[in-house]
């Protein structure tokens, strides 16, 4: 369905943003090459703590028609900080305050309580509704359904809208909508298309790509994944992980399916009744897997699964959350056939036998990439930062290759 | 004049084109037995939606026939055959006519002329049924997005129809409203009274139905039981559909010899693996 030609064409068009540079100052540029630089040196993955703050939200807080007879609370002190170039998951049951965050991190609503920052503006309470033309052109929003935001007569000129309306050359436009459809997997003989004769998939896909398009450092999408099948969705997210890990862009995606993303998500914000309860990455998801309901969220699959199987073999519990199918399969044939060697020798103080090696000799020849884990013993495999970082990083290429075998 | 044994739907040779040299359903040749709950799935902007519309002649095919209960849509019998198939849309917004949840279920009942007293008989029946009673009196806007999808399904099914097309009609709902509505439509499979046609790219939903119908560049690709369909690896990708993570898993690990070895810890947890989730849908349905 996706070449391996699309992602090519993705790859080089990460040189297109020489143009946004030259409109920029020389400090943001500065900022901008941090962030890429990072991705360029992925073995250093402590530099994740040098990376600028692009959000911060101190005690925000939001309360619709603050003061009326009517005002209800969105939001509740909430604390977030992203740093540039992370892919952050935002769960949440329905009416839980995601929207109203994105809709406060775009400045279309000022807090009532709190502040919030978002590269280089502080909105306050009160505060007179800030001139933001600027600061929207860095940022990218797509709403729930982002196919109601076509509005052209052909896909063409909706995805040249953004581009053109930053300033940018026709010939640039036209050629950046050409390449945002193509890296939503469309075909270039949708161009001429009236945007109400598309699936309603395709439409959605046009949608996001036209938000693409406008190249924004800072992207929010909510719920970009629903109502695509399962292996566009899988191939959005890995371009999403690539726009980050490459291009050191900021992406804060909402879900209901966190399983979809929880291979690629750096971090997690769940959502409930306006407040923030949850922040962190995925390990410390799972370690709370049993409040996820309380919360209104679904368990992911993978947490569930894990959940299962901890139970079973507890000495996997040690063990870092593995995110996908593939790397839990061998984490669980490493530690069964641990169990049964030491069942065999008698000696059950000893989880993970030799035959470990196996499996993890085996993840080399997958071509992950990915170091082999040691599997001596159990208290060598803890939550191994580097480990799971180095992973982290690694996660977007595995993304793609799974699709292009797809 | 209708046959006893007719198929609820049949497509015969169907070709549809929106646009003229732009062949969106190619040489369909389908049929759906009563009672049956068919999944049709396929990748974006393949032909799902528009083949359910043939269904009830909101789209007529350029060649080719579609029957549904062993008659043939025509211009003339297209308004009594729509009575007897509902739709379920991805947007419950797009559906919503009356002030109240109450009003919108009368709407259709009302375009079927009943009395007032079966009217009232069937709002009650529908709205216990989908769990709804608490909900007549409010306004669709003050619903969540769960609640509006079940209103919309009780506006269908009061209207009492013998095929119910639901198009992609959980795929906008978040996690709890979409295992709700699929314990809706398994509802309707028990009763037996129900052919249903889900559009969909839900996993759970695929397994739940009775017969996947898989559309590829506008032609059939495959029309298969779940199990048949899950186990075609090549048709999966062909369709766009990934295996759930939980049965990635046991494949995988099956593949690994984890779950396959005799020893008996390794066996334990590979059937523990099978019961949970998406086993245990399929299970239930054989």
């Amino acid at each position: 369905m996706f070449g391996i030609g699309r992602h090519k064409r993705q790859f080089e068009s990460s040189g297109d943003r020489g143009i946004e540079d030259r409109d920029r100052s020389g400090s943001e540029q500065a900022e901008a090459s941090a962030g890429r630089g990072t991705f360029e040196a992925p073995g250093q993955t402590d530099s994740a703590a040098e990376r600028e703050i692009v959000i911060e939200l101190t005690d925000a807080d939001y309360t619709y028609q603050a003061g009326g007879p009517f005002a209800s609370a969105a939001l509740h002190g909430v604390n977030m900080r992203v740093r540039r170039g992370t892919l952050v998951g935002i769960a949440g049951g329905t009416g839980s305050g995601k929207s109203t965050l994105l809709q406060l991190l775009n400045g279309l609503l000022l807090p009532t309580g709190g502040s919030v920052r978002v590269l280089d503006h502080t909105l306050l309470p009160g505060m007179k509704k800030p001139k933001l033309n600027a600061l929207r052109r860095r940022i990218g929003l797509s709403f729930q359904f982002p196919e109601q935001h076509l509005f052209e007569d052909t896909v063409e000129k909706d995805l040249m809208f953004g581009p053109l309306n930053f300033g940018l050359p026709k010939e640039e436009a036209q050629r950046r909508a050409a390449e945002a459809l193509a890296s939503m997997g469309l075909g270039e003989e949708l161009l001429l298309r009236h945007p109400l004769t598309l699936s309603g998939g395709q439409m959605r896909r046009v949608a996001i790509a036209s938000v693409l398009a406008a190249g924004p450092e800072i992207m929010m999408l909510d719920e970009p994944t629903a109502t695509l099948d399962s292996a566009a969705r899988r191939e959005l997210i890995a371009l999403l992980a690539r726009l980050c890990r490459e291009e050191g862009r900021t992406i804060l995606m909402v879900t209901h399916r966190i399983e979809e993303l929880l291979e690629a998500a750096d971090e997690w914000i769940v959502m409930h009744e306006g407040r923030a309860v949850f922040r962190g990455d995925a390990d410390e998801l799972a370690d709370r897997a049993d409040e996820l309901a309380g919360w209104g969220v679904a368990v992911p699959e993978q947490l569930r699964c894990w959940a299962e199987w901890t139970a079973r073999l507890p000495q996997l519990a040690a063990l870092p959350l593995p995110r996908t199918a593939d790397d839990m399969a061998l984490r669980i044939a490493e530690a069964v056939r641990g169990a049964e060697i030491s069942a065999r020798s008698g000696n059950v103080r000893k989880p993970f036998g030799g035959a470990g090696s196996g499996p993890t000799h085996l993840l080399g020849e997958a071509g992950s990439g990915r170091p082999p884990a040691p599997s001596d013993k159990a208290e060598s495999l803890p939550r191994a930062e580097s480990v799971r970082r180095a992973e982290a990083e690694t996660i977007g290429e595995r993304g793609i290759n799974v699709c292009a075998t797809s | 004049m209708e046959r006893k044994n007719a198929a609820a739907a049949e497509l015969q040779n169907v070709e549809f084109e929106y646009e003229k040299g732009e062949p969106v359903l190619r040489d369909i040749s389908l049929r759906a037995e009563k009672g049956e709950w068919i999944a049709v799935v396929g990748e974006s902007g393949c032909g799902k939606s528009t083949l359910v519309r043939l269904l009830n002649a909101l789209l007529r095919p350029r060649s080719g026939t579609v029957s549904v209960f062993g008659e043939e849509l025509t211009e003339r019998n297209a308004p009594l055959m729509r009575a007897r198939i509902g739709m379920v849309f991805q947007n419950p917004d797009n559906q919503f006519i009356g002030e109240t949840v109450e009003e919108d279920i009368a709407f259709g009942l009302e375009g079927l002329c009943l009395d007032l007293a079966e009217m009232e008989r069937r709002i009650e029946r529908y709205a216990h049924r989908l769990k709804i009673e608490a909900l007549l009196g409010r306004h669709p806007g003050e619903l969540s997005g769960g609640q509006k999808q079940r209103c919309a399904v009780a506006a269908c099914l009061a209207m009492e129809p013998e095929i119910v097309v639901f198009d992609e009609a959980t795929s906008m709902q978040d996690e709890r409203s979409r295992r709700e509505l699929l314990e809706v439509m398994r509802d309707m499979k028990r009763q037996g009274s129900y052919t249903v046609f889900s559009v969909t790219h839900d996993a759970a939903e695929m397994l739940a139905a009775d017969r996947i119908w898989a559309l590829k560049g506008g032609f059939v690709r495959a029309d298969r039981t779940p199990d048949a369909f899950f186990a075609d690896e090549e048709l999966l990708g062909d369709c766009g559909i990934e295996l759930p993570f939980g049965l990635r898993l046991e494949r995988r690990l099956s593949a690994l010899g984890a779950a396959a070895s005799d020893g008996g810890a390794a066996e334990t947890g590979a059937k523990q693996a099978g019961e949970g989730g998406y086993g245990r849908v399929r299970h239930r349905q054989t």
